[in-house]
């Protein structure tokens, strides 16, 4: 096959497919700018001094310590998992037409390796349009950004540019990824001419196996803290990548959990609906329970991390108020210092890196709603044609995104919560002797007289349990379940056009 | 000379068997007609002797070759260099002309797109559709479509056509000009052809029908059972 | 089948031009290629009847080497009577082969299940070699279009035949099933 015959099959295509190119060229591009902005924060280089030689022409201490600047990067990089996951729902866009393309060329004598070809080539040259501008989006930024406030500090990292190797892996790595990702997913489609005749059928219904995935998530957390007082000494690099395993495993959990609670609550819906929408809506669920987990993958990740998140703010929330309470004991002022300030504004920046997640979220969400309308247009104009009021299929539409997902939500805040509780620990105070000199300010100045009036006091250990930070938890979960609303409202919007009679005749 | 051979084919979709060890033997530049009930795996076997399905046992022979056992690319490649393939419709890409639909096979084994344009419009003339090579299929009737289709097929000028109810979505006059046209083109290139219809009237194209029924061919070509006499009283 | 007309066909012929009996007899076979071929006789017979009725005309002698040949030419009443037959109705006939459909009862009702389906074999090949020697004649490329038109009827009548057997086997062999089991 002739590379130009290569590129006008992979573009060949209609409108939904150009949508799903579009949408697969901005998902690489925000991954792109993830990706950049993490290599230049890491391209920062420490200047000469000892380890903790702070990068002084930063505003922010993100930036400028060393040690946080690891820890920047990668919640950078986090960020990057909500936009692969609209990536991967716009990979759905149109998917039905596509796959019918396919298995027609299939059936003209393509051989599953051309097939496949054929869509890595579009996934792969959408990525590359989509990372070029990404990088240009990033190189303009950057000159645009670089603004000196009063002091000469810099808000970002202007002033470096990451290594030309690294950032040429990342503009033309994502491409390859994201095509060898494509051919992946298709290896169904791919495998028979009459692919679109013959749905395989999931076998078997969802089990709550995957609660083990979250239980073993949880144990890893849990386990943390008994490791580190057993190696007290020992440097334990490997228990980061425990946590992440953990992390990952919990995560994973919660959405194929979701595939159960759906299924679940489609049954139950089912059971008890007694009005038309629930029926419907139990049904749907019922039948492909899977599409909860597909739907709400992201929107559930982030709501994992916001729980645990929830948890790290509540221990650093209770620590800086022990703090307080230590100096105005001590009799300094009622203040944190710079402890406490740090973290919270540190945990101010996760926050709203989540809840910018949850909105890239909810955009897969809506792209994911959407082309299920577009889909089942024909089902639903069929529904409209025997009288069925659009209000209805709206309401069913409502139901079977509410009723698996506020469970799910539920779930994945308290395994979040849980994970971020048990990383955190306690916050213990005390437990520990302590030499207090019980004389004169003079008295105990002067070396000489010190260790006379000096005693070994024990100060009792009191262990301070975090509060459950309700608020900030019903925050999170509210805020997903509003975006999931929100989704489903705009949604609802296309029903109308996508409901019109004269779809029952478009063949 | 043999140009396909079925020898005992056994294939199931789960539980339901579709092909219950046919044989079948069909000569070179024949016109052999498959029909029966629907349900009566037909289609499979045209799936199967084409290369699209495997058989769950038995073997497909081509020419002194075991295809059943090739690879999927390799059973690909023979579909668009030695077979063409015919179905009731939802064949053609609906992104693509008529003329790109046409060339396709010859694209994706490598002709370059000029050559393979010229070919293209050859055959959609011979179909009496040359004026549409630059329409898509969606703005084609279905005979148009079919005709299309059918011209794709032969495109290739290959040795064995398959047609599965190659006129089904199309009215009498439409279906039987398809049909004609199909039939004498075979004819003149000694392309065999195996075609599978529910209708006498398609199935007295050919040069001989096979009657199936529920997986195996059925000698006395009436698709029943004992007893079918004896009393009505 | 209905009779057909011989005059009527022949009137037709003439309205396309004047013609000899030879010639008529010529055009009437190839119009109606599956029709049993006209016998000299009958056109000369049937031209009489016209010509006494006033429908056609003489039209001139040609005397060669040879009987002799009279052309004949429609008259107005001869146009007025094709036209009539033109404008009436064929009435539907619902028996196109009784014949059929009273051996295929008689071998139903027959006791003897092996006779009845040697015989319903036998039917089914004869009609289906038939469609096929038909559809050949039909698609074979020096095909003009009257053998086309002439081939469908016939093919849409042995299909339909066809059709009939195939239900009326199904049908006895379901109410079989019902009564026996």
């Amino acid at each position: 096959m002739s590379p130009g015959t290569l590129t006008r099959l992979a573009l060949a295509g209609n409108r939904t497919d150009a949508a799903r190119v579009a949408l697969t060229a901005l998902s690489a591009a925000l991954a792109t700018l993830a990706g950049l902005a993490a290599l230049t924060v890491l391209a920062i280089q420490k200047p000469p001094g000892d380890a903790h030689q702070q990068s002084e022409q930063y505003v922010n201490a993100l930036l400028r310590e060393p040690g946080l600047r690891g820890g920047t990067a990668f919640a950078l990089l986090l960020l990057a998992i909500p936009v692969l996951a609209l990536a991967g729902q716009s990979a759905r866009l149109g998917a039905p037409a596509r796959d019918r393309r396919l298995a027609a060329l299939r059936l003209a004598g393509a051989t599953p390796g051309q097939v496949t070809r054929i869509v890595m080539l579009e996934t792969g040259l959408a990525s590359l349009v989509g990372t070029l501008v990404g990088l240009a989006v990033y190189l303009v930024g950057r000159e645009l950004l670089h603004r000196p406030d009063a002091n000469g500090q810099l808000a970002l990292p202007t002033d470096v540019l990451p290594p030309v190797p690294a950032m040429a892996a990342v503009v033309l790595g994502l491409p390859l990824v994201a095509a060898l990702a494509t051919a992946v997913l298709l290896r169904r489609v791919a495998a028979t001419p009459l692919g679109v005749f013959r749905r395989a059928a999931r076998s078997g219904s969802p089990r709550p196996w995957p609660a083990l995935l979250i239980g073993f998530g949880v144990l890893a957390a849990a386990m943390i803290e008994p490791i580190q007082r057993a190696f007290r000494d020992a440097r334990l690099d490997w228990l980061a990548v425990v946590v992440l395993i953990g992390l990952f495993s919990a995560v994973m959990g919660v959405i194929l959990g979701a595939g159960w609670l759906s299924y679940l609550a489609g049954r139950v819906l089912h059971r008890f609906a007694g009005r038309p929408a629930a029926l419907l809506a139990g049904c749907r669920l019922a039948d492909d329970p899977w599409a909860s987990s597909r739907t709400f993958a992201a929107l559930l990740a982030v709501v994992v991390v916001g729980g645990g998140a929830a948890a790290f703010r509540a221990y650093f929330l209770l620590n800086e108020q022990l703090q307080r309470e230590q100096n105005r004991q001590a009799g300094y002022d009622d203040e944190a210092g710079l402890y406490g300030s740090f973290y919270l504004d540190t945990m101010d920046l996760i926050d709203l890196a989540i809840a910018v997640a949850v909105s890239i979220a909810a955009a897969g969400l809506l792209v994911t709603l959407v082309e299920g309308i577009v889909s089942r247009r024909r089902a639903y104009a069929a529904l409209v044609a025997i009288g069925v009021p659009r209000a209805t299929i709206g309401t069913s539409i409502l139901w079977q995104m509410l009723a698996p997902v506020v469970p799910a939500v539920l779930v994945a805040l308290g395994v979040g919560y849980a994970i971020g509780r048990l990383l955190t620990g306690e916050a213990v105070r005390g437990g520990y002797t302590q030499e207090v000199c019980q004389a004169t300010v003079e008295l105990c100045e002067n070396p000489a007289t010190r260790a006379e009036y000096t005693e070994l006091v024990e100060v009792g250990r009191v262990v301070h349990t975090p509060d459950v930070p309700v608020v900030q938890l019903a925050m999170v979960g509210g805020g997903a379940v509003a975006a999931v609303l929100l989704t489903v409202g705009l949604g609802v919007l296309f029903l109308r056009s996508n409901t019109a009679l004269e779809e029952l005749r478009v063949g | 000379m043999t140009q396909l051979q079925a020898r005992a084919l056994v294939k199931s979709y789960g539980p339901t068997p579709a092909l219950r060890g046919l044989t079948l033997d069909v000569a070179e530049g024949e016109i052999v007609a498959v029909t029966g009930p629907s349900g009566c795996g037909k289609s499979t076997l045209l799936h199967c002797l084409a290369g699209i399905l495997r058989p769950d046992a038995g073997e497909v022979i081509w020419r002194d070759h075991r295809i059943d056992t090739w690879s999927e690319a390799a059973r690909s490649r023979l579909r668009r260099t030695d077979f063409g393939v015919l179905f009731q419709f939802g064949q053609l890409v609906a992104e693509l002309t008529a003329a790109e639909n046409v060339a396709l096979p010859l694209l994706l084994a490598g002709t370059g797109r000029r050559a393979a344009r010229t070919a293209a419009l050859t055959w959609l003339d011979r179909f009496g559709v040359a004026e549409l090579a630059d329409v898509r299929p969606g703005e084609m009737s279905g005979g148009q479509q079919q005709r299309c289709a059918t011209a794709r097929a032969l495109v290739t000028e290959p040795q064995v056509l398959f047609a599965d109810e190659p006129t089904g979505a199309l009215d009498t006059l439409a279906g039987e000009q398809v049909l004609t046209q199909l039939v004498r083109l075979a004819r003149r290139q000694r392309t065999t052809v195996l075609m599978v219809t529910h209708e006498p009237r398609i199935a007295a194209y050919a040069d001989r029908e096979i009657v199936m029924r529920d997986g195996a061919i059925d000698h006395t070509g009436l698709g029943l059972d004992a007893p079918m006499a004896g009393g009505t009283r | 089948m209905g009779v057909v007309s011989t005059s009527h066909v022949l009137l037709g012929l003439l309205a396309t031009g004047t013609m000899h009996g030879y010639d008529l007899k010529r055009a009437y076979d190839e119009r109606l290629p599956q029709a049993r071929p006209l016998a000299f006789g009958q056109v000369y017979a049937t031209l009489n009847r016209l010509l006494r009725d006033g429908l056609v005309v003489p039209a001139g002698h040609e005397r060669l080497a040879g009987p002799d040949r009279t052309a004949y030419a429609l008259t107005d009443e001869g146009r007025a009577a094709l036209d009539q037959w033109l404008g009436t109705v064929e009435p539907p006939m619902p028996h196109v082969n009784s014949a059929l459909l009273a051996k295929v009862v008689v071998a139903l009702l027959d006791a003897d299940a092996d006779r009845a389906r040697t015989y319903l074999v036998a039917q089914r090949r004869a009609h289906t070699d038939r469609l096929r020697e038909l559809t050949a004649l039909k698609t074979a490329p020096e095909a003009t279009v009257d053998d086309v038109v002439a081939a469908d009827y016939a093919i849409a009548h042995l299909d339909a035949d066809l059709r009939w057997l195939r239900t009326t086997l199904e049908r006895v062999a379901d109410w079989h099933r019902e009564v026996h089991s």
